[in-house]
């Protein structure tokens, strides 16, 4: 009895060095975690219950500047802006992302050309390809509008018309797709062939061989890819900013390009309104974890993992 | 990174500086007994490419004494100062745009400079008063202005004029109205030369209302962004999208070249005149280039407005945290100072904020600063005029923007649009009066 205790003692004693000996080791992440991150998370949240101008002390508002969010009609635009970029720019996207890599994945000549051809572009950061992308969306001699016209399309004024200006974007972002391309055909290349030839001796179609035996076999990168697009959606902001430029505006034509995080980086740093650009900074979070728990929800039902029946 | 800028004394167009700055003449004397050596530290928001006048003014400066050793760093933008400014490691003394003053100014960043003004060797009455109204905040100056730009001129291109017969340049807005008519020209329906555009390049809140004889707030702290005058200058450029068209000037308009290169619209023609700033065209508006400038037209009823025209100066202020204010009063205080103004204006072609260096023969009997001698005369204009300094000033500039955009494009009439900002901003106005 005792000299289990003993032991049981001493084996927590030489546990507990092992956990002090392991946390001494990843103290300087740590370190950085709890200063640079976890406290800058909660003062933000403070500050959001306040009303902060960055140089004096913040001023106790309680819920008020969550209240007046909910009352602010460029909120709510900037939130619609926000979710068109996502909803008519992540998607096809990533259908597009896809396509290609079912393109690049095929036993071509040359392939690899194909792939650092069709990769080269994602690595023009965004601010140069914003504006290389200004030019080609010139309204009167841009190559774009060249192309629609010359075959009979409608022309749109991209950065001028209110309605044109988010499909600019989001056409600018097929351009940029290089990285959930290569990943998508990572996951292709990962699909076992034993599949493929079974359904081809019962028979299967191209189509039908996609639809059951690709896209299942893909969908977990398919969730991966969308949860994080879906975050660097929410946050979109130097393309807007820079094509809002060419209307020397923060928000581009009838505020068209005011995205929920430019609307926040103005609040902050040009009306000095930090503790309402922190409450837009909170009701983000909420919306991006509440659509990530969507997502990950509703996995169950169409994402399948390797080894599962 | 500062290396580079250090030496090249603005070189740029050959003007070389002469060598004076004679100790005899030295601005600044310590106001005690020499105390020890000290450095500070001054940021601006030039870029390298263009730092070289304001490099030269600090060097100037520390040659000028052995007490006060500045060191400057360039490319520092509002977003960077005011982080530094908040961080608690700011600067001893920056220069920044003028619309920061009042949001910096009363959130407690900026130090009041009243103390400093009551002792200090600078005049105040000797500043144009447009320039330095802007660095008042709630009845106290927060900073001074160094240099000031200014939108009080109609620039023109001189060949479309004499394409279309017009033999002067109109004088009055009704004039500029139908002289822009006359400028206009169309083919198969489309514009392929047009007058004038009165929000090129951009939405101007602030120009056109001062054109008017508007303001935007009264003694009491009531806005006034919808009275009539203001009104009237939406209105007015209003007329210009019902004659053209929206859609016919939009379509032109982006097809129109870049602003600053050889496709300029105003410089092919496709643009036939535009509101002129002192740094549109320098060299193309001499007396024997293709730009033409005069006086900004004035409404016909109101005669006494001409000359009217917006001043945007550059602000030099002290951050309140800084480590040596009385020594950054004593940079501050050359910096902007008639010699020191008169160089920086004479390397850089910008228009001193100070009243007695608009005369200044360095200036006036400057051969290469030929297309500047008109806009020194302008600036002593008694109709200039800014916007109002605050803590809520973006957010107005915005909330105007905004408005003004709809009711150009008529999905507001003017008047329900400044009546909406006045509603938007007013109550940001009461707060603000309620805190100081």
């Amino acid at each position: 009895m005792t000299r289990t205790a003993a032991a049981t003692a001493g084996f927590r004693r030489r546990r507990n060095k092992a956990l002090w000996t392991g946390l001494l080791f990843i103290s300087p992440w740590l370190a950085g975690f709890l200063l640079f991150q976890l406290y800058p998370i909660l003062m933000s949240f403070y500050y959001s219950l306040s009303e902060y101008n960055l140089f004096s002390d913040p001023e106790w508002v309680g819920l008020q500047n969550y209240k007046d969010l909910f009352g602010d009609s460029k909120f709510y635009l900037s939130l619609y802006n926000t979710v068109y970029i996502t909803v008519f720019g992540l998607l096809p996207h990533l259908a597009f992302a896809l396509g290609m890599a079912l393109l690049l994945n095929m036993s071509v000549r040359g392939q690899a050309v194909y792939r650092t051809i069709y990769f080269l572009p994602t690595l023009v950061p965004a601010v140069a390809s914003s504006l290389l992308w200004m030019w080609l969306l010139n309204a009167q001699y841009g190559l774009v509008n060249e192309l629609l016209g010359a075959i009979g399309l409608v022309e749109p004024n991209w950065l001028v018309d209110p309605a044109w200006t988010k499909p600019a974007l989001v056409l600018m972002g097929f351009w940029g797709t290089g990285t959930q391309t290569v990943m998508y055909l990572a996951a292709l290349q990962d699909v076992p062939k034993v599949f493929y030839e079974a359904a081809e001796i019962d028979g299967a179609g191209r189509w039908s061989r996609f639809r059951h035996i690709t896209l299942p076999a893909i969908s977990p990168m398919t969730l991966f890819l969308l949860v994080i697009g879906l975050i660097n959606s929410f946050q979109y902001f130097t393309q807007g900013l820079i094509f809002a430029e060419a209307s020397q505006s923060v928000g581009g034509p009838e505020n068209s390009l005011l995205f929920y995080a430019i609307y926040l980086y103005q609040t902050a740093f040009s009306f000095l309104n930090m503790g309402y650009a922190s409450s837009m900074a909170w009701i983000l979070c909420v919306i991006v974890f509440g659509l990530t728990l969507l997502i990950f929800r509703s996995s169950a039902r169409w994402v399948y993992y390797g080894g599962e029946k | 990174m500062l290396a580079s800028a250090v030496g090249l004394a603005g070189c740029s167009d050959g003007a070389s500086k002469p060598p004076e700055e004679s100790p005899a003449r030295n601005e600044a004397t310590p106001t005690s007994a020499p105390k020890e050596k000290v450095e500070i530290t001054f940021w601006h928001v030039w870029s390298d490419k263009d730092a070289g006048p304001i490099t030269a003014r600090v060097e100037a400066f520390n040659k000028s004494q052995d007490r006060i050793t500045v060191k400057v760093l360039g490319n520092q933008d509002a977003t960077k100062q005011l982080t530094a400014i908040s961080g608690g490691n700011p600067p001893d003394i920056a220069l920044t745009y003028w619309n920061n003053i009042g949001p910096w100014g009363q959130a407690g960043a900026v130090l009041p400079l009243t103390d400093y003004l009551k002792n200090g060797k600078v005049d105040t009455a000797s500043f144009v008063p447009a320039a330095l109204e802007r660095m008042k905040v709630n009845g106290e100056y927060y900073a001074l202005p160094f240099t000031f730009s200014m939108a009080s001129t109609l620039m023109y291109n001189k060949k479309a004029f004499q394409d279309a017969g017009i033999t002067k340049p109109p004088e009055t807005l009704e004039e500029l109205f139908e002289t822009a008519k006359k400028l206009t020209k169309r083919e198969n329906g489309e514009i392929t030369q047009i007058g004038f555009i009165p929000d090129y390049p951009w939405i101007d809140n602030v120009f056109w209302p001062i054109i008017f004889g508007g303001s935007w707030v009264d003694a009491n702290g009531k806005l006034t962004a919808n009275q009539e005058a203001n009104v009237a200058s939406i209105a007015y450029q209003r007329k210009f999208y019902e004659e053209f068209g929206m859609d016919q000037i939009a379509k032109f308009r982006s097809g129109m070249g870049q602003r600053g290169t050889p496709n300029d619209p105003l410089l092919t023609g496709k643009l036939a005149m535009m509101i002129g700033w002192e740094y549109n065209f320098p060299e193309e508006r001499k007396p024997d280039g293709p730009i033409g400038i005069a006086p900004f037209p004035h409404p016909a009823n109101r005669p006494d407005l001409k000359g009217s025209g917006m001043v945007s100066p550059r602000a030099v202020f002290i951050p309140k945290k800084a480590k040596h204010p009385d020594e950054a009063w004593e940079f501050m205080q050359y910096l902007v100072g008639h010699e020191s103004q008169v160089e920086f204006s004479v390397e850089s072609k910008t228009i001193p904020s100070l009243l007695p260096a608009l005369d200044d023969p360095k200036l006036r009997g400057n051969e290469k600063l030929v297309m500047m001698h008109d806009f020194y005369e302008r600036a002593k204009s008694k109709t200039l005029q800014g916007f109002p300094n605050s803590v809520y000033i973006n957010e107005y500039l915005q909330a105007l923007t905004e408005e003004t955009e709809k009711a150009l494009k008529g999905q507001a009439t003017p008047q329900e649009a400044m009546d909406r900002v006045v509603a938007r901003i007013q109550p940001l106005a009461d707060k603000a009066a309620s805190k100081s």
